[in-house]
Formats: C-alpha cells, sequence, structure tokens
C-alpha cells in the first residue's frame, strides 16, 4: 500500500512537470496576458527574489533562446533581452521597466558565473615563490597586520605570530592557492579594524576572564586560541564551497545590483570571518580541536540563513560600501 | 680428517707387521681379538678406530658406534640388542675399553722389541752399555784419557798397576772426552772446520787439508766446536720451546676436559660447614639450558590456556548476551501473536453481534485496529533493522585475543610535521581521489575500511601550536601513522625531535608504529633508505614493531601496503584470507 502511494506521487510529480505545469503556464498566460517573466518581475521585489526566480523559469524553458541567456557573454546581455522581448512578443514601449528589470537580473545571473569562474581560477593558481607580485602582497599582508615589527626575512618564525603553520607562509596556501592569499590581504586592508581585533583576539588565551595566574600559566600553553592566518584559509574553503554550491547567490543577488564581482566575494569573505570569530567565542570550545565541529556547526547556519531569499551577509559594511539594490 | 686416516694407516701398517710375526710364532687368534666385531678393522690407540665399551660388556670400535642408528638417546649393541644410553656427548661419552688399549699397546711393543734384535737396535743398545776392553763380558766404567780405552774398575786396577801405567789419567765413562772425528779424506787429520758454503751441504766438514788445499779451500768456514755449541744451544732453545708448547697443550686438554664436565654436570664432592665431605649433584649448563626451554615453553603454554580460557569466555558472554535477546524476542512475538488474536477473536465476536451491538462497538474496534497497527508499523521497522543470522564470525588478533563481528576496529592516530600530507592521505584512503587540502586545524577523523578491518583514522593538524595536543589521542591507540614529507630535507631533522617525543610516551609504549614517506613522486625526494638513515630508524625504534612505507599520496601507491603491514601486524596470521 505505501509502496503503491510513493509510485503514485512520482508519478502525479512527473505528471506535473511534463503536462501539468505548462497548462498552468499557458492558462496564466491567456488570463493575464502576461508571460512568465513579466508576472515574475511585477510580483517580486527586485534582487535576489526576483533573480532566483527568473534564474529556474529560464533554465526550465524550452525555447533554446531563453536556455542559452543563462549562459551568454556579459556584452551580448543586452542584444539577448531585446531577441527575448521579441520573442514573447512584449511590447517596449508599453512595459518599459520590464527591460530594464530583467537586463538587471540577467546580469546578475551572468556576473555570478564568472564569479565562480574566476574564482576557481584563483583558487587554482599555487603560491610562486618566484613571481615578485605574490612575494609583494605577502609582505604587504605582514606590513598590514604587524605594522610595528620587521619581518627578519621571508622565512622566518613570526609567520606564526598571524597564524601561519611553520616559517614558510606557502605551505599552507597550498589547498586554496592565491585565493585565501587574496581575501586575507583584503580582510586586513579593507576591514583593518576587525583583522586586528580578530588576530589580537586570536593570540589571547581563550578565557579572558581568567586570574592573573591563571594567564601566565596557560601563555605558555601554546595550544589555545586559533590562529589567524590557517583560519583564514579555512573560512575561504567554506566561502568557497558556499559560492560553488550557490548558496551564496541569495546574499550576492540582493547585495550586487550589476554583475557581482571578486570584491563582493571578498566582503563576503570579510563578514564570514567577523562572524566566525563570534560565534566561535559564543560557542566557547575547550580548546583548538573542536574547530571542525564550531565549523561546521556554523556552516549549517549560514546555510540556514541564506534559505532566506531577503538575507545578505553584510551588516558591517557602510551603505555606500555596499552599493545596495535600490531600484 | 686426513691426520686421522694418516693415523689409521700408520697403525694399520704397524699390525700389519704385528700380523705376520704373530702368524710365525703364535696361534692368529690373538689378532682377531684386536679387530672391531662390526667392521673387522684393527682397533687403535686413538682416532676412530678406538674401542668402546657398551653397557652389555661388548666392545665396538668408536667409528662403527658413531654409525649406529640412534633409539632416542640410546644404542643398541650390534651384537645381543641390549640398549645403551648416551649422555650429552653422545658416542664420545662412552668409555673405552681401557684393559684392551692395554693389551694392544703391549703387544705393538712387544712386536717391537722381538724385531729389534736388528742392527739398529743393537746400536741403540751399544750406545748405553759400553764393554770392558779387557773383558768382553765386564761392563765399562771408567776410561784412561792415555790408552784410551774403556775400563771397568777390576781391569783398571790390573792394567795400570805399574808405576808409569798409574799415574794415566783415567776418568768416570760419563765425563769420557769426545772423540776427534777423523777427515774422511786425510786420515791423519781430524775434523776441525765446518764449511758455510751453500754447495757444500752434504760434505761440511772439513780438516785443515781440507780448508787450506781440498775442495773447500777458499771457502767461508768456522770452527767445529763453535759451531756445535752453537746448534746445541738451539737445540735446547727448541727443546725449551717444545716443553712449553706441550704445556701448553696440555692445559688445553685440561680445560677442555673441565668444559665438558661443566657442560655434562656431575657429582662433586664438597665439604658442609661440620667438615664432613658429601658429593652433590651439580647442574651441568647442558641441563640448565634444558631446563631454561622447559620453562618458557611451560609459560608459553600456561600463557596460551589463559589465553584461550578468556577468549572463550569472550565467546560465552557474547553467546548469552545474543541468545537472552532472541529469547527476549522470542517472547516478545509470543506476546504479540496472543494480543492479535485477542483482538481477532473480539472482532470475531462483535461480527456476530446484531445490529446495534456492533454499532456501540465501532469505537472499541477502531482502538483495536488503531494498536494493532501502530503495533505491525514496530514489527515491519524492527524487522527491517535486525538482521537474522546465526553466525558468529570470529577473528584473532595477534596477541591472541579474540573478536567478536565481521570487521575489526582499529584505532589509528596519523600525526606528523604541518603540510607532511595527513589528511590528503586521510581522503585518498577514504575516497580514493586526490585533493589539495587545506591547513588542518584541529583534526578530522574518518573510517576506512580494508579487508576486515575497520580503521579509525584520526587525523590530527601537524601545526607548531596543535603538537602538545597530539596527546589527547594517544589513548588506546594501536597504531600511529607518522607522515613525513620526503621532499622538504631541511625539516628531517625538526620530524625526527617530533618522533622521538612521541615514542617516548607511555600510552603509546604498544602502539604499532608506520611510518609514510610521503610524496616520493617528486624528484629529488629522500629515498626510504635515505630516510632510516639519516632519522637512525633502527636506532630510534628498537624494541617496537615499526614499518616505513614509501608513498605517494598523488597517486596513492604505497597507501595499501602501509595498511597492508598494519593488518599483518594486528591480526593473527591466516585470518586475513579468510575473510
Amino acid at each position: 500500500m505505501k509502496h503503491f502511494l510513493r509510485v503514485l506521487t512520482q508519478f502525479l510529480v512527473f505528471l506535473y512537470c511534463k503536462c501539468l505545469w505548462r497548462g498552468l503556464k499557458f492558462i496564466f498566460r491567456k488570463v493575464t496576458g502576461r508571460c512568465e517573466l513579466q508576472r515574475i518581475c511585477y510580483n517580486n521585489k527586485p534582487g535576489a527574489r526576483r533573480t532566483l526566480k527568473i534564474e529556474s523559469s529560464l533554465k526550465c524553458s524550452k525555447s533554446e533562446l531563453l536556455q542559452n541567456a543563462l549562459s551568454v557573454h556579459p556584452d551580448a546581455v543586452e542584444k539577448t533581452i531585446d531577441d527575448i522581448m521579441a520573442l514573447k512578443k512584449i511590447n517596449p514601449d508599453t512595459n518599459p521597466q520590464l527591460a530594464i528589470s530583467l537586463q538587471a537580473s540577467l546580469f546578475q545571473i551572468v556576473g555570478y558565473r564568472n564569479l565562480v569562474l574566476e574564482v576557481e581560477k584563483l583558487r587554482r593558481e599555487p603560491y610562486d615563490c618566484e613571481n615578485p607580485d605574490h612575494e609583494e602582497m605577502l609582505m604587504k599582508l605582514w606590513k598590514t597586520l604587524r605594522p610595528d615589527s620587521a619581518l627578519t626575512g621571508r622565512i622566518s618564525k613570526q609567520w606564526c605570530e598571524i597564524g601561519f603553520q611553520g616559517s614558510d607562509p606557502k605551505t599552507d596556501f597550498r589547498g586554496m592557492g592565491l585565493l585565501g592569499l587574496h581575501n586575507l590581504l583584503y580582510f586586513a586592508e579593507h576591514d583593518k579594524a576587525a583583522a586586528l581585533q580578530v588576530l589580537h583576539d586570536s593570540l589571547q588565551p581563550k578565557h579572558s576572564k581568567m586570574s592573573k595566574a591563571d594567564w601566565e600559566k596557560q601563555k605558555f600553553d601554546k595550544a589555545i586560541g586559533y590562529s589567524f592566518a590557517i583560519v583564514g584559509i579555512n573560512i575561504t574553503d567554506l566561502a568557497y564551497s558556499l559560492l560553488v554550491s550557490g548558496a551564496l547567490k541569495t546574499h550576492l543577488y540582493n547585495v550586487a545590483p550589476e554583475m557581482p564581482s571578486l570584491m563582493h566575494f571578498q566582503q563576503t569573505f570579510c563578514y564570514l570571518m567577523q562572524e566566525f570569530h563570534r560565534f566561535w567565542i559564543e560557542e566557547d570550545p575547550c580548546d583548538i580541536m573542536e574547530f571542525n565541529r564550531v565549523r561546521a556547526k556554523f556552516h549549517k547556519r549560514v546555510l540556514k540563513q541564506l534559505k532566506n531569499p531577503d538575507m545578505a551577509l553584510c551588516p558591517h559594511f557602510t551603505a555606500s560600501d555596499l552599493h545596495l539594490v535600490n531600484l | 680428517m686426513a691426520a686421522a686416516v694418516g693415523v689409521n694407516k700408520q697403525t694399520n701398517a704397524a699390525s700389519m707387521e704385528l700380523c705376520v710375526r704373530h702368524g710365525r710364532g703364535t696361534t692368529g687368534n690373538t689378532v682377531k681379538v684386536l679387530e672391531c666385531g662390526v667392521c673387522e678393522d684393527v682397533f687403535s690407540l686413538q682416532g676412530d678406530k678406538v674401542p668402546r665399551l657398551l653397557l652389555c660388556g661388548h666392545t665396538v670400535c668408536h667409528d662403527c658406534l658413531t654409525r649406529l642408528p640412534l633409539h632416542g638417546r640410546a644404542v643398541r649393541c650390534p651384537f645381543d640388542r641390549q640398549a645403551t644410553e648416551l649422555g650429552d656427548s653422545g658416542v664420545w661419552g662412552l668409555k673405552k675399553n681401557f684393559a684392551l688399549l692395554e693389551l694392544l699397546e703391549r703387544l705393538q711393543n712387544g712386536a717391537s722389541n722381538q724385531s729389534g734384535m736388528s742392527e739398529e737396535a743393537l746400536r741403540e743398545m751399544g750406545e748405553c752399555i759400553i764393554r770392558c776392553d779387557e773383558d768382553e763380558s765386564h761392563t765399562a766404567s771408567v776410561y784412561c784419557t792415555v790408552c784410551a780405552t774403556h775400563l771397568c774398575a777390576e781391569c783398571s786396577q790390573l792394567t795400570h798397576s805399574t808405576r808409569t801405567l798409574a799415574k794415566h789419567r783415567r776418568v768416570p765413562l760419563a765425563d769420557k772426552p769426545h772423540e776427534k772425528t777423523l777427515c774422511p779424506q786425510h786420515q791423519v787429520h781430524a775434523i776441525e772446520f765446518v764449511c758455510l758454503e751453500e754447495g757444500c751441504q752434504p760434505g761440511l766438514l772439513m780438516c785443515c787439508v781440507c780448508k787450506e788445499y781440498g775442495k773447500h779451500q777458499g771457502h767461508k768456514h768456522a770452527v767445529l766446536e763453535a759451531e756445535a755449541n752453537q746448534i746445541r744451544a738451539s737445540i735446547l732453545d727448541m727443546a725449551h720451546c717444545i716443553r712449553t708448547f706441550t704445556e701448553e697443550v696440555s692445559e688445553y686438554s685440561r680445560k677442555l676436559v673441565g668444559i665438558v664436565q661443566q657442560i655434562e654436570g656431575g657429582e662433586q664432592i664438597v665439604e658442609d660447614g661440620v667438615g664432613m665431605a658429601h658429593t652433590e649433584h651439580v647442574p651441568g649448563t647442558a641441563e640448565n639450558a634444558r631446563s631454561c626451554v622447559r620453562a618458557y615453553f611451560a609459560d608459553l603454554h600456561e600463557t596460551l590456556c589463559r589465553q584461550e580460557e578468556m577468549a572463550l569466555s569472550v565467546v560465552d558472554a557474547h553467546v548469552r548476551e545474543r541468545l537472552i535477546w532472541l529469547r527476549q524476542q522470542q517472547e516478545d512475538m509470543t506476546i504479540l501473536l496472543s494480543q492479535v488474536s485477542t483482538a481477532c477473536l473480539h472482532c470475531e465476536k462483535t461480527l456476530q453481534q446484531d445490529d446495534c451491538r456492533v454499532v456501540l462497538a465501532k469505537q472499541e474496534i477502531n482502538r483495536l485496529l488503531e494498536t494493532l497497527q501502530k503495533q505491525q508499523q514496530q514489527f515491519t521497522e524492527m524487522a527491517d533493522h535486525v538482521q537474522l543470522d546465526a553466525g558468529i564470525p570470529v577473528t584473532f588478533t595477534k596477541d591472541n585475543r579474540v573478536h567478536i563481528g565481521p570487521k575489526m576496529e582499529i584505532r589509528v592516530v596519523t600525526l606528523g610535521l604541518d603540510s607532511a600530507g595527513k589528511t590528503t592521505i586521510l581522503f585518498k584512503l577514504k575516497q580514493d581521489e586526490f585533493m589539495q587540502p587545506i591547513p588542518t586545524i584541529g583534526f578530522n577523523v574518518e573510517t576506512v575500511e580494508y579487508k576486515n578491518l575497520k580503521f579509525t583514522i584520526w587525523d590530527v593538524g601537524g601545526k607548531h601550536k596543535l603538537r602538545p595536543l597530539w596527546k589527547h589521542y594517544y589513548l588506546n591507540t594501536q597504531a600511529v601513522v607518522f607522515v613525513i614529507d620526503s621532499c622538504h630535507r631541511d625539516r628531517l631533522m625538526e620530524a625526527h625531535s617530533e618522533l622521538a617525543k612521541l615514542l617516548t610516551e607511555k600510552e603509546l609504549r604498544d602502539a604499532l608504529l608506520l611510518i609514510f614517506g610521503n610524496k616520493q613522486d617528486v624528484p629529488g625526494a629522500v629515498s626510504v633508505e635515505e630516510m632510516t638513515e639519516l632519522l637512525s630508524l633502527h636506532k630510534l625504534c628498537c624494541g617496537r614493531s615499526w614499518h616505513i612505507q614509501g608513498c605517494d599520496a598523488r597517486s596513492g601507491t604505497g597507501l595499501h601496503e602501509g595498511l597492508d603491514w598494519l593488518s599483518r601486524q594486528l591480526v593473527a596470521a591466516g585470518v586475513l584470507d579468510v575473510a
């Protein structure tokens, strides 16, 4: 009986997807006199809500033009919009708003795809000691985070102070490539106060309420607190997996009015760093060994937040920084 | 061996002679007695053909005895099949037949005496007894230096009775001056010189004529007396040497006897405190060694028995638990069945009742049905969940503990410096894919199933700060996997010090150590042998089971060999093949 019901449900879902859905769409179209894209644009606020729906509508369309619109080159977006208008027989003069909305959404969709490619390319590029650009970035990171003390050498134990594993930071960039370095540098440069705060806290013992004697004792126990740089690389991994899985779409469609760029991704990283730091203190794990558990919990929480289409992960930036959508 | 053969030949020759001579005089039987009854070879005083006495009184030669088949530790006499127990030194321990040996010796001496009446023997005798020159029947005792005659005391008185002759100097025979030997070429001249030329070796003695005018003219020479004295001195020296050498040899053979005694052990006379002597049994080293072996195996046997008992009790406990659970289930099922049948009965009863009552009973029936459905659901859930299998799979660990269940669980901790490749190895083993991981903060844990083993691998970050925390992962760890980056020569010493620290941990005392030399695919990587040398692993890991395995996490070569090693160490031999 149960089994039969399951099969029946599957069949009905299949039927809906195949015929009924199209039928319904057809009926709606006839009744309202608007096509699906129009309906989405008029009924939804701009931002992730609208763009996500347009994206799924285009993806499921049987028209090749609409399907290809998702992977079109940014320069060809305007032409594509004209084509769509022609295909759907919408008069641009009577519906001036539609073309603009559609174009903005399409820019976001295409931009996101390009961002994924760009980030992936950056991640795959390994850190190269021979490359002066890479070296310069690394030095800049040190100067920003530790303006008071000079680095004794390219390979030095001092790197451990800002939370690299060994005396050569190169080895820590293996998984995330240059992306890790770019993110850390962006965080240190554009959100310097927060970065220094996080670094400062990471060097402190876990319990701030601890008595002085305990503090002295624990100071030598080097296992306390997490390490700024490698946590940064771990959070980069988190942000990267969010981006690739598509979970960041909600956030990026909400914050980027036009094409989302690397800068947006890096801002997201900064936000995640700060949030994670706060979360870590809230969780108050007994030692660094719980990092993976805390990280998994944090990941789950962020995913849950991003389920909400109105969500944007950026309350710490000023409005001018964000270029929030104000259409 | 060659020497023994030589001795044999000699004695054979001697006895042949003996045989011939006896054949002439006495019966041939005496000769027959001195042959071994088995091989019919003649006995000898020493060597292979030495006669040895058996317990039954028969005498067999040593050589034949060694060829007799052993019955346990005894040999059977070839004449009457009586057994003779052999000691630790085997045939060598049997007593020689000394009576026979004495007889043999005497026979040989007698033979030489009989034949000795030849010139050689006479000459030897002549040297000892010098007859008186006056009367053949007297024995000389003095020597007259003037008349150059040997005289007995009587004859000396008689011959030298006149006044002139009485002045002759007569000395005891022992002090008789050496006679001058005359030169064979020039009869009037005595030999006074010795030629030193190489070419004159056979006729090197010469008189003054030979020296000045004869065949040794112009040759290098020495005075005869001086040369003789020199040779005498050297002979004395040699004699001294021989004496010390004999002493050494006899000392050595005494020592051999002592050692044989020490090995065999035996009775020894010991004086106790009161001064009463009594014999005491002193155990030999052979006995000690034997008792040592016995003790060891007894111990082993005991341990095995204990382990067997323990393993059986584990199985018993498992079976008991399992049976209890099954019985419980059985009971539950019976109860369920009765419940269901009551419900059925109730329903049937209701069916037969009149309309009004049926309607009234509706609610109750519904309730019944509901509970029934619930029970059914529970039942199907349980039936899905529980696997009914009568099999009790049993595996054994290397230390003879029994493990029940299809998979044996093993706890492994992966350690090493940062960026050595611990996480990469873990994910390669887990998902068989290579990925560049991000630095591990804290740890990763995965279970990897391999053959019939289930490895729970804890991969702990290698960062400096984390290293003091490694110790929290040591408890109940059966194996430590230490990963070393082979292409980072300058960090090998750091790895060495961490490894050394690790090995001093008490909780890891019994843990296996598997060292992965990772990144072997990178050109210029340190080879496994070199790494063993550089880290002086043989010294470092002395006394524990360890293994170094070159690997490369990118392609995964070497990883499974490492796990194979681990499983071979953990699981008793042969069990792996069963799975």
